[in-house]
């Protein structure tokens, strides 16, 4: 009897919201880490060992590097972002999406299309050669009108609300959409060499190009993967603590202060180079300011537990959570430093840049995403996880990959620095760049077995949550069946 | 009454959040197209050859920039190593640009007519043969595939809508003619532009094969003339640091 | 397009967006924090995401 209560209440929670579309892209979102994340440990492979690009042009690293970074950033996080915010806009907003089935499925079908044909498009050799914005220009237009659509849905659903507040978390999924918009528009201006070919040429050229292309590149990161996923963080710590956020005061002031200097911040990126100084210098300023809203954040987001601490012990998904926090504070921290021009002068151009980038990606977008698909996917399919137990070995495993990543990244960055400005007696450069390559050895196969600790936990997620979507469709069934007899 | 303060709120916060994020950029990126120090004035600057052109094309497909940067720092080492720090304008033709972001490998900013056309050749086919600690892949292929240049006209005129000075008429020739001088102006006229990239494969030979034009060719010419555009005997050092 | 170049001055572009950045700041402090009874009901939205399952 109890399965038929569920069931009927399941029933009636997806009449009020459309919880079909937030089943697709979550499903998509296991998917595409799986794959973004084994092409992540395969490059990082190649480089420990390159025998394995095996004289094949479709895998070699040049190639397969925007597959991982596309897969893991638009596939993964794309799906993740899709699924939450179409989540939580619906509950706190108490309103079915707006547009129907329809509009929501093309936002689904159109942004699969658009990660597996740039995906896809590489391997074969079709790049617009801009940094995590390779895409063809076919593939730029379809994402375009998926964004418009995403955004009609949002603002829709927003403006038919039955509660008179925006929630906070909708904030940042809408200045995410925005931001998003505005960043792939002027990012991605180019002319076609013919109508019928996939090959373009860049708009703008030179400095303008480059300060375009960081001015999206950071914001990318801004945005896409700080913003977006900070609206998860509003939503889905306070509902898994089962306690209100700690300050809604301290979110409205995060949410401008991030908003607005972020998009300050790209020309840290350029530092040293033929840009004008002006610009990194107030690029690097407004980096330097960004720690406090970013910590601001943090805490606000760590503070909910405050009082409920015992929650770290016993729930495997808070702690994922939390940790996802810990890491976010943590780059945000080391951000700031390396857009400092001196620290950039050291850091850039090595490796500490990589894992700068994966303490952020995997600490905090990563394991913010786990902790919320996690408490989301047992919802929607109105049934419980699985495997508790399986929630916890997938927290160590992602947690023991990140720290040796980023340990890995730390230790052969900053000696290639050290070994790339080191003089001898006489004045001479001490050692060749090759010496550099050869001394990183070690270190890229330690970053290989990092990433693949971590692959190892998401492979484990998807077969937790096959196992949760299985029993729910089950369950689902069974109640249906005891309702109509 | 009530619903209409609420539109009116989420009008407000859409256009309080456009405002907020659109202020950097602005002020960051837009002055760089009318800010005439951005780019210095030095001589030799030329859009790419035919030839040229297509191996950048090649660089840009192989993803070579996730590996390489173009982009010397003001440094001594980087002096020492590379040569002269980069300059705004030794880019200015480059759509897209390829500064990078990472040195996996060595910076490649100036590395034309450091090391020889065979050098390249062999060490693309096989980095490991000539630098054995080398974790670059073997790009074997591009010494057997045949260069694809029947719509190099097409390519030239994209990248002349998007302002490089190829010319299409006589008139934007002659105007090639004396800002480039003539030899270089020849190879910049769209309409000669199969017959530029043959002759030029021809005589550089650069894949050390002169029986067919592979995708080898252009990409070592394309690799040979980086950074070699500029003179820099011709200037003092302070000249550039005006523009920085 | 001219006037645009004022901004490319450090000794412009400076002080500037230190005026407006910090006004706009002053400003959303005051509304965060200026009034108790805003605080309040400022607070009270916290609770939006807890009351979804009741309906």
């Amino acid at each position: 009897m109890a399965t038929a209560s569920i069931a009927t209440a399941g029933v009636g929670t997806s009449e009020q919201y459309n919880y079909d579309i937030i089943r697709k892209f979550a499903i998509m979102t296991f998917i595409w880490g799986a794959i973004g994340m084994f092409v992540g440990v395969y490059i990082a492979s190649e480089l420990a060992y390159p025998f394995l690009n095996f004289d094949n042009p479709y895998i070699t690293f040049g190639r397969l590097r925007p597959v991982h970074t596309s897969g893991v950033i638009f596939g993964f996080g794309g799906s993740a972002l899709f699924a939450t915010s179409y989540y939580v806009v619906q509950r706190t907003c108490q309103a079915r999406l707006f547009g129907g089935e329809g509009l929501a499925n093309f936002t689904f079908w159109g942004w699969q299309a658009a990660v597996a044909l740039s995906a896809l498009g590489y391997m074969f050799g079709y790049t617009q050669a801009r940094e995590y914005a390779e895409m063809t220009w076919p593939v730029d237009l379809l994402i375009l009108f998926v964004w418009v659509a995403y955004l009609a849905i949002y603002v829709g659903t927003l403006l038919k609300r039955k509660q008179p507040h925006i929630y906070v978390a909708n904030w940042f999924y809408l200045a995410f959409i925005l931001a998003t918009a505005l960043l792939h528009i002027f990012n991605n201006l180019q002319v076609p060499v013919k109508l019928f070919s996939l090959e373009s040429y860049s708009l703008f050229s030179g400095t303008q190009d480059a300060m375009t292309q960081w001015w999206y590149g950071h914001n990318a990161v801004g945005f896409f993967l700080t913003a977006a996923f900070l609206g998860m963080m509003y939503y889905f710590v306070p509902k898994q603590a089962g306690r209100p956020v700690y300050s809604y005061r301290l979110s409205i002031l995060h949410f401008w202060a991030i908003i607005f200097l972020y998009m300050w911040a790209g020309a840290h990126h350029l530092h040293w180079t033929a840009l004008p100084d002006w610009t990194g210098t107030l690029a690097a300023t407004f980096s330097i300011m960004l720690l406090l809203p970013s910590w601001g954040g943090m805490i606000n987001g760590i503070m909910t537990l405050s009082g409920a601490w015992d929650k770290l012990r016993t729930d495997p998904v808070i702690r994922f959570l939390i940790v996802a926090l810990s890491f976010y504070g943590m780059s945000t921290f080391e951000g700031p430093m390396m857009s400092l021009k001196d620290v950039n002068a050291l850091s850039h151009y090595t490796d500490w840049t990589i894992g700068h980038v994966h303490s952020g990606a995997l600490g905090w977008v990563a394991m913010i995403t786990f902790g919320s698909m996690y408490h989301l996917v047992p919802r929607v399919w109105n049934t419980q996880m699985y495997s508790v137990r399986l929630i916890n070995v997938h927290f160590w495993l992602a947690t023991i990959g990140v720290l040796l990543y980023i340990t890995a990244m730390w230790i052969s960055g900053i000696m290639q620095g050290l070994m790339w400005r080191a003089f001898d007696d006489f004045g001479n450069l001490q050692y060749s760049f090759v010496e550099s390559v050869a001394a990183a050895h070690p270190f890229y196969v330690m970053r290989a077995v990092g990433g693949a600790f971590f692959l190892a936990g998401m492979i484990l997620m998807c077969y937790n949550m096959y196992k949760t979507i299985r029993q729910g469709s089950t369950e689902a069934h069974a109640g249906l069946n005891v309702a109509a007899a | 009454m009530k619903h209409d303060k609420i539109e009116r709120n989420l009008g407000i916060l859409l256009v309080f959040t456009m405002l907020a994020i659109s202020a950097g950029g602005m002020v960051e990126i837009i002055p760089l197209f009318f800010i005439k120090e951005t780019v210095e004035k030095v001589e030799g600057v030329r859009p790419y050859t035919p030839l040229e052109q297509r191996g950048r094309d090649i660089y840009t497909r192989e993803g070579c920039y996730l590996c390489h940067s173009q982009m010397i720092r003001p440094f001594r080492d980087e002096a020492l190593r590379y040569g002269h720090y980069s300059l705004a304008a030794e880019s200015k033709y480059d759509h897209p640009f390829q500064w990078g972001s990472k040195r996996t490998g060595p910076d490649l900013a100036r590395v034309g007519g450091k090391y020889s056309n065979d050098w390249h050749t062999q060490h693309l086919i096989a980095p490991r043969s000539l630098v054995p600690q080398s974790v670059m892949p073997n790009y074997p292929w591009l010494a057997t595939t045949e260069l694809k240049y029947d719509d190099i006209q097409d390519r030239l005129k994209s990248l002349r809508r998007v302002g490089v000075p190829y010319s299409n008429s006589q008139a934007e020739y002659q105007r090639n003619v004396e800002e480039f001088g003539e030899d270089v102006a020849k190879t910049l006229h769209i309409p000669d532009a199969q017959k530029n990239l043959e002759a030029q494969a021809q005589s550089g030979n650069y894949d050390t094969d002169p029986s067919n034009i592979t995708e080898m060719d252009a990409l070592v010419a394309y690799l040979q003339v980086l950074g070699t555009m500029v003179d820099f005997k011709k200037y003092d050092d302070d000249y550039f640091v005006k523009f920085r | 397009m001219e006037w645009l170049l004022w901004f490319t001055r450090f000794e412009n572009t400076k002080p500037l967006s230190l005026v407006i950045f910090f006004l706009v700041f002053c400003g959303i402090l005051f509304y965060v924090f200026g009034s108790k009874k805003r605080g309040e009901k400022l607070e009270s939205y916290k609770n939006i995401p807890l009351q979804d399952d009741e309906i």
